[in-house]
């Protein structure tokens, strides 16, 4: 134990280290918040299409040698978030299936312009470092730390904001339409978010791992806490201390990030899960 | 007197030119990373290396080479993979005391342990990469 520690201390050491952990803990707590409300909406996978649209954008990006390149993934992954999310009822390509569509073309559009149009010398290790974030959270750059930093901060305070009207909207939107909520902007503000904390997420677990900061911590709270508010902070708890287990896991033990953060996930899913069965809640 | 100030600075001298043991000091020695952080670490140093010039590192990784036909040299390195290994990262290195090629060097894909002084060869083009100079080489078995 003692040696870990040492070892931890020895790595802490590492500009590039604290970069990651700050970056983890602002994601993975942005992420949880909003996870609550796309699980409740039933929008649980919507996470994993917008992630597959934002590795379709960075291709183009990346072909049309696009030195900021979120100054494409951004704009592009907002819009098709607003368009999955703000349709609604009146889409002519329904939840699920808009959802499914985007997603896999994205994914297909974006792994095919990389071929074609090489920019790089080993497309399957940017592919695949892109789709499963094994060590991209720890080639980040001071910028982008601030970048991250800044976007988080404006969708937590968002969040705290507008936290009744969020509220009222995931429970009821016809009832909050009827009670004068405008619930076009807020669905439209609630995309927005979404997609900028899926751009944000994807440095930390990658394209293909996204949903599970978005589902697992909001579902393992729901297992154990009933009220929006208890189950908003903990996943918010949930989320933090998972990303930072894997986080700390991954650099000792020489695991891929990514799926290192998703495996505390699921361990603490498993944890919740018990105690609900304990306290005799059933499934 | 002179003689017992002679023999505290070469204790000292002695002290700081190595750790307990007779090991030598690094600046940076990747070889006790963890394979996530030697990835993490590398691709620092390949992207900055003006804030690592003249640092002394270690580093274990895999050998490779490869020949430029065009400058007509033989470039060698130490690779390293990702957690994933689907990508990879090296440094290039310059033996201390040159070897021929390929009889006294390592298989492509042996495990070797480098340690020299980190620099950067720029190119004519305005470019260059990072290297290892004055390296030791070390095989693993």
């Amino acid at each position: 134990m003692p040696e870990l520690l040492e070892k931890l201390s020895f790595y802490l050491d590492f500009p590039f280290v604290r970069y990651a952990i700050i970056v983890g803990v602002l994601v993975s707590l942005c992420s949880s918040l909003l996870g609550v409300t796309l699980v409740l909406k039933r929008y649980s996978y919507i996470g994993d299409g917008l992630s597959h649209v934002a590795f379709g954008a960075l291709s183009i990006a990346a072909v049309l040698k696009i030195t900021n390149n979120m100054l494409l993934i951004l704009p592009v992954t907002v819009a098709v978030a607003v368009l999955l999310l703000c349709t609604g009822k009146n889409a002519r390509i329904k939840g699920d299936a808009a959802i499914a569509m985007v997603s896999v073309g994205a994914l297909a559009i974006g792994y095919l312009l990389m071929n074609v149009f090489s920019t790089s010398a080993n497309i399957s290790g940017d592919v695949c470092t892109t789709l499963f974030g094994s060590t991209s959270i720890l080639t980040l750059r001071v910028e982008e730390v601030y970048l991250c930093a800044a976007l988080s901060i404006a969708v937590l305070a968002v969040f705290i904001l507008f936290y009744h009207k969020i509220f009222a909207i995931t429970f009821d939107e016809n009832f909050a339409q009827a009670t004068g909520v405008n619930t076009t902007i807020f669905n439209l503000l609630i995309a927005v978010i979404v997609a900028v904390i899926i751009v944000l997420a994807m440095n930390l677990v990658g394209a293909l791992l996204v949903s599970a900061l978005v589902v697992f911590p909001s579902l393992s709270a729901m297992r154990v806490f009933k009220s929006f508010f208890a189950v908003t902070v903990a996943s918010a708890i949930i989320s933090v201390v998972c990303s930072l287990i894997g986080i700390v896991v991954a650099i000792l033990a020489g695991t891929p990030v990514g799926s290192t953060i998703v495996a505390a996930d699921i361990v603490a899913f498993g944890l919740f899960y018990s105690i609900s069965l304990i306290q005799g809640r059933g499934v | 007197m002179f003689k017992v100030v002679l023999a505290v600075l070469l204790a000292f001298a002695a002290l700081f030119a190595k750790e307990p043991g007779g090991k030598e000091k690094y600046d940076i020695d990747i070889s006790r990373m963890s394979g996530t952080m030697v990835y993490g670490q590398v691709y620092q140093m390949v992207t900055y290396p003006s804030k690592y010039l003249g640092k002394h590192i270690k580093m274990k990784g895999f050998f490779s080479s490869y020949y430029d036909e065009e400058l007509e040299r033989r470039f060698y390195g130490c690779v390293i993979q990702d957690a994933l290994a689907c990508c990879s990262q090296g440094l290039a290195f310059e033996l201390a005391k040159p070897r021929e090629f390929p009889k006294e060097y390592p298989a492509e894909g042996d495990v070797i342990t480098i340690t020299g002084d980190f620099d950067f060869e720029s190119d004519e083009g305005g470019g260059g990469f990072p290297i290892i100079r004055n390296a030791e080489m070390q095989t693993e078995k």
